[in-house]
């Protein structure tokens, strides 16, 4: 759910706010959010979403449990009441349910449970080209029910279809002006494959360097999977 | 009067004894965090973080280097990072040797309820009202579920009892389960139980306690194993194996006649494996089949010299039964390569796979993905014989993961736990050939020490390399 109605002021790929970056996202657009716990997070971009105060949104991520006091995060977007679903393998720590559980339990959020390896495959999916693949994990659980299931060399498989989202939002340590990108830590958790899966790529770093500004044998992420960047905070 | 509960730094120092040299380990929220902090700093074992850290020890101060539960934790010399989806190949693929998880209940039959706890190793949760809030633990599979169905061995390490006194050991589990018949060993603060194919069996006893108190807190009928031990807390010596090879025979020699060897390498001579080619010819094991680019033009393409070593030596040595490529023929009608020449006098079979496919298929084999629909190929001749399925409107191929016996790979450096680096295009196929193959063998340029490759840096982490030769800096001899 895009749309193109502005054409906001910037260089290349490199937007002055994250306001701008973020332009042409609607209500209900389906969105993926890089993080795990505390690394890789786009805070600044999750502000921006909170700003322009966009609803309905569907939200792929880690997990949206209540960040350290001070921190801004998805479970203050949950909030907000800007979000219609989460997917997610761990959408809220079991002793710390914040607002994710609060709003599920009042029936204002949908929550959609998938094992993180199925997810990250699903979105691998999603961003290779795959259409589906076959996954022996989660056969006989609750992961599995509804789905097809088709044995290859003697085990059960489940079919798991891929994932693509309208935008996705990332965290990177430093990118060049063309896009390439580098982590750093925990912080590349699941930036390179949500990269690949979204129509619209966004993302928030610590650096922007010139062309060439980044050792070629480290690139992770290639500057064509992403169309902007910001500066974070 | 049972005796007093374990804490949970013996209940991970006990769990520790599972380890084996060079396992690969995968870590579950709570006191399976806190193994890594139990055990000497050597790179014995590969700890795994789901958040996308492979080898570290324990606690560390790095806001950036986190842990399945979100602490912070020391990379090894030798670790490396890598992102959530390679975590999820490297679970599901095969490749991890035990997965280690704190479970809410395990049943007879070894099904298990996870969900996350905080690091005290506490199970179970208490909100405001003071009652235990299980059913939140249905929302946090985590990648426990991913553990749970791709290690070859599941530990649970977890209270024997619940925080009101319920047993967490049960007949059969009170919640849906996010794995069925995944567990294999239950080592608890009071016991260690092994799941058997009749039932649970006791087979330790921790200080202070008897078998009857703890047949008396175990819900799920508990039988006594023939040698009923003490449990004991001593966290084992786990040295690295060694990984590096004297000569490429040496480390080819067991290769089996038939097996299916996974050859790196594009096109050109660059990024190919040549030590290991002529080591694999000179063991002379027959009837090998080869998955590779190429099935060996480099020689008959002009790039470089002449005498240049590609598949070829080993066709020309009667070694090939079969290739699959997606190159398989000489660019020059004329010229043809010695593969050609064999599969014209009916002496090789051939399946062609388009490139992208190719790669596909071995990073499938590689993460555990049994088959993928692709969309390239259909209604050519590459899709005969195939199921089609339309998906969302556009049209796939189904095609199959693929796996290999030996994987002989062509790196740049290699330290000694086996962390590959890469140099420009001879990267290739050598990441995801590495992945795939039962015994990975790396010809490198350089051999150096753990830690002397970056974290940052390493592209093939050495959990996945089983042997390593250095790469002489002339063929000459070997022509």
């Amino acid at each position: 759910m895009t749309s193109e109605t502005e054409n906001p002021p910037r260089q290349g790929k490199v937007f002055p706010s994250g306001l701008a970056a973020l332009n042409g996202i609607t209500d209900g657009a389906s969105v993926l959010v890089a993080g795990f716990g505390g690394c890789g997070i786009p805070v600044k971009l999750l502000r921006g979403l909170a700003e322009i105060g966009v609803g309905n949104l569907t939200l792929i991520c880690q997990g949206a449990w209540p960040q350290e006091s001070g921190k801004f995060g998805i479970a203050d977007l949950v909030a907000g009441g800007q979000v219609k679903k989460i997917i997610s393998p761990l959408p809220f720590l079991p002793d710390n349910g914040g607002p994710v559980k609060e709003l599920w339990e009042a029936g204002k959020l949908e929550l959609e449970i998938v094992p993180q390896g199925i997810l990250a495959e699903r979105l691998r999916a999603g961003g290779a080209g795959i259409g589906g693949v076959f996954l022996p994990t989660g056969v006989g659980t609750r992961f599995a029910e509804g789905k097809e299931v088709r044995q290859f060399d003697g085990q059960d498989h489940i079919f798991e279809a891929a994932l693509k989202a309208d935008f996705a939002l990332l965290r990177a340590q430093a990118a060049d002006t063309l896009g390439n990108m580098v982590y750093q830590g925990s912080g590349r958790n699941w930036n390179p494959i949500m990269a690949m899966a979204a129509a619209v790529t966004i993302a928030e770093v610590d650096q922007v360097r010139e062309r060439g500004g980044l050792d070629p044998e480290l690139i992770i992420t290639q500057a064509i999977f992403i169309d902007r960047l910001v500066l974070a905070s | 009067m049972p005796g007093k509960p374990l804490d949970p730094t013996a209940m991970a120092r006990r769990a520790a004894q599972e380890l084996t040299p060079g396992a690969v380990v995968a870590l579950g929220p709570g006191i399976p965090c806190r193994l890594p902090g139990e055990l000497p700093p050597n790179g014995g074992v590969w700890f795994l973080a789901e958040s996308g850290v492979v080898g570290f020890q324990g606690l560390g101060v790095d806001l950036n280097v986190v842990d399945g539960s979100g602490e912070p934790v020391a990379l090894l010399p030798g670790g490396s990072f890598t992102g959530v989806v390679n975590i999820a190949g490297i679970l599901r693929g095969g490749h991890t040797n035990l997965a280690i998880l704190q479970p809410a209940q395990v049943s007879a039959s070894g099904d298990f309820v996870h969900w996350t706890t905080n690091a005290t190793g506490a199970t179970g949760t208490t909100n405001a009202t003071g009652t235990t809030s299980a059913t939140d633990g249905l929302f946090a599979p985590g990648s426990a579920v991913d553990m749970a169905f791709g290690a070859s061995r599941v530990v649970a390490v977890m209270p024997h009892q619940g925080p009101a006194g319920q047993p967490n050991i049960v007949s059969q589990c009170s919640l849906p389960v996010d794995g069925v018949g995944c567990v294999d060993i239950i080592i608890t603060d009071a016991a260690v139980i092994r799941v058997g194919p009749t039932g649970l069996e006791l087979v330790e006893i921790a200080p202070g306690w008897t078998a009857d108190e703890i047949i008396a807190i175990t819900d799920a009928p508990l039988t006594l194993a023939t040698n009923v031990k003490d449990m004991t807390f001593e966290v084992p010596e786990l040295i690295p194996p060694n990984k590096v090879y004297a000569t490429a025979i040496e480390a080819l020699k067991d290769v089996p006649e038939g097996a299916v060897v996974n050859v790196d390498g594009f096109a050109g001579p660059g990024g190919m494996a040549h030590y290991l080619m002529v080591g694999l010819r000179d063991v002379g094991v027959k009837g090998l089949q080869l998955i590779s680019n190429t099935a060996g033009i480099a020689r008959m393409s002009a790039f470089g010299a002449p005498n240049i070593i590609d598949h070829s030596i080993l066709v020309e040595n009667n070694q090939v039964a079969k290739a699959t490529a997606s190159y398989p023929v000489s660019p020059s009608a004329s010229r043809p390569s010695a593969f050609e020449e064999a599969y014209n006098r009916g002496e090789t079979e051939l399946e062609v796979v388009p490139q992208g496919t190719l790669a596909e298929r071995l990073r499938s084999g590689g993460a555990g993905v049994a088959a993928f629909y692709t969309p390239t190929g259909v209604g050519t001749l590459l899709a005969e014989g195939k199921e089609t399925r339309t998906i969302d409107g556009k049209e796939y191929v189904l095609e199959m993961g693929m796996r290999a016996d030996f994987c002989i790979i062509r790196g740049h450096k290699a330290d000694t736990l086996g962390n590959v680096v890469y140099k420009g295009t001879s990267r290739n196929f050598n990441p995801v050939m590495a992945t795939t193959a039962r015994i990975t063998v790396v010809e490198v340029d350089e051999i150096v020490e753990p830690g002397q490759l970056g974290p940052e840096e390493i592209v093939t982490p050495g959990l996945f390399v089983d042997r390593i030769v250095l790469r002489p800096p002339d063929f000459s001899a070997y022509l």
